[in-house]
């Protein structure tokens, strides 16, 4: 398959971005530098083109019970026009993915799903349907999405004239609007832990929305910056702390299976399912821990791997999340890092490294 | 985009620059390298004493999102390490030929330098990536 481009594309290549190949996309590693971009979207605002995500649309009277019946997490009682963060899981609990729905009406949901899962996801999904009074489609190809995010976000949306003030819109929350003649979907939603809101759009509208946020002087960010903002606070990536071996419940995600629902995918290997493992956060006062890294106990033994690691931009300290093995988790909570046959002695957190300022 | 590559220094297509001084070598990585890299977070080095072959892997530099090996450019042993780098890791963007030198060499085998790249064929080899 040869690679996509997002319709941004020329316009990364006209900033100067360092472009590498990301989940079939020629996407934006970093425009100025990792550092500044980290810093504008933790202090002010950043925009990153994240139209190689998926999008689903569920449509139809049995919209919220199919969605509520694919995810782990309770769908069915989130208020209208809310978002919800869910594992997609198989029978036996392993993890698809991990995707957002938005409620946008009893009949309608918007599904957002990693890019390098849209395939997969998309196989596993449209099988799932038969029970179903619904209509299933992938609008992946259709929609362009930027994630304006950091503390200035809404008042630049404001000053854009994409929002107004007076809507009510909290955190996790999505709203459907006209802007100049064009349908927009505005997600409060975003991956960095600030406030921020995805917009999804024709190709047509992204252009002209990303040239003015610049314009704007809102920076714009690339996928490395993501990733350090996303593991400051401790959120999972599929194909790192989240795979198709694991379940949620080994990944620190309990919270999102609800074994109480009635039913959904999974659940009884979910209900019986004992975590082989847990998933730690770890820094180190010198150093920087990278993915594959091995984790040891204060006696040397092997217990686990790190599975994202970099440097914080914030902290200034090399930060992980690892997955450990559950019966080796050490009680006295002392782990050490290998990085090139060193083993470093690494600060367990039993909170993310920073905490965002989302609302 | 045009890369400072100072006429007086040796280079290696492994983007190490040495400025050789009689019978020792000052080593560090080019303007291209460090750019390449971006944000430099974290530098590893020897301890002085260590014995190089060249090409031998001296040390670690690592951006926030990469970790890359440093080659020696010669043989020899390390008499001195720029420790200050790890407190300042952010100089190899600002100064990578100046401050943020990081190690001097003393040379076991003076001949090797004739085969390092001159300026000008070090501009010729960026040429071609």
């Amino acid at each position: 398959m040869s690679i996509q481009k997002t319709s941004l594309h020329e316009e990364h290549l006209s900033l100067n971005a360092k472009m590498a190949p990301f989940a079939g996309f020629d996407m934006p590693l970093q425009y100025s530098s990792v550092k500044e971009e980290v810093q504008a979207v933790r202090g002010n605002a950043g925009v990153f083109d994240v139209s190689h995500m998926g999008e689903f649309l569920v449509e139809g009277p049995d919209a919220v019970k199919f969605v509520d019946y694919i995810m782990t997490n309770d769908f069915k009682n989130a208020e209208m026009l809310k978002a919800v963060y869910s594992p997609l899981c198989r029978d036996n609990g392993t993890v698809i993915d991990d995707m957002i729905a938005y409620k946008l009406a009893e009949n309608r949901i918007l599904i957002c799903v990693n890019a390098s899962n849209i395939k997969k996801d998309w196989d596993w999904i449209s099988t799932k349907t038969s029970n179903f009074n619904i209509k299933l489609e992938n609008h992946s190809d259709d929609y362009s999405l930027l994630a304006i995010q950091g503390p200035e976000a809404e008042n630049i949306l404001k000053k854009a004239g994409i929002l107004t003030g007076s809507q009510s819109f909290p955190y996790y929350s999505i709203l459907e609007t006209t802007h100049q003649g064009e349908k927009l979907i505005i997600a409060r939603t975003g991956y960095t832990g600030e406030d921020g809101f995805e917009v999804f759009s024709s190709h047509v509208f992204a252009k002209k929305f990303w040239k003015q946020l610049l314009e704007m002087g809102v920076k714009p960010c690339g996928l490395a910056a993501r990733d350090v903002l996303r593991l400051e606070v401790c959120y999972p990536l599929y194909g790192h702390e989240l795979n198709d071996e694991i379940t949620p419940l080994d990944a620190g995600l309990a919270w999102t299976v609800k074994l109480n629902k009635e039913n959904f995918i999974g659940k009884s290997a979910l209900a019986e399912y004992k975590p082989r493992f847990q998933l730690v956060k770890l820094s180190l006062e010198r150093g920087i821990p990278r993915e594959g890294y091995a984790v040891l106990d204060s006696a040397n033994n092997t217990i686990g791997k790190v599975t994202s690691g970099t440097m914080s931009v914030v902290t200034g300290k090399g930060i992980a999340m690892a997955l450990i093995e559950k019966e080796k988790i050490p009680s006295d909570k002392k782990y050490l890092i290998n990085i090139r046959n060193t083993n470093y002695e690494a600060n367990f957190h039993s909170k993310a490294f920073i905490t965002g300022g989302h609302k | 985009m045009a890369h400072n590559i100072p006429s007086e220094l040796k280079y290696t297509k492994d983007h190490e620059w040495a400025q050789i001084e009689g019978d020792t070598a000052v080593i560090g990585i080019t303007d291209f390298a460090q750019s390449a890299l971006g944000d430099i977070v974290f530098v590893e080095l020897p301890e002085v004493g260590k014995t190089l072959t060249s090409h031998q892997t001296f040390g670690v530099v690592e951006s926030i999102k990469s970790v890359s090996d440093l080659y020696s450019p010669v043989s020899g042993t390390v008499i001195e390490v720029n420790s200050g780098l790890q407190n300042t890791p952010e100089l190899c963007n600002a100064e990578p030929y100046g401050s943020a030198w990081m190690i001097k060499v003393k040379l076991s085998n003076a001949q090797e330098v004739s085969s390092l790249l001159s300026a000008s064929d070090y501009q010729n080899f960026l040429s071609t990536l």
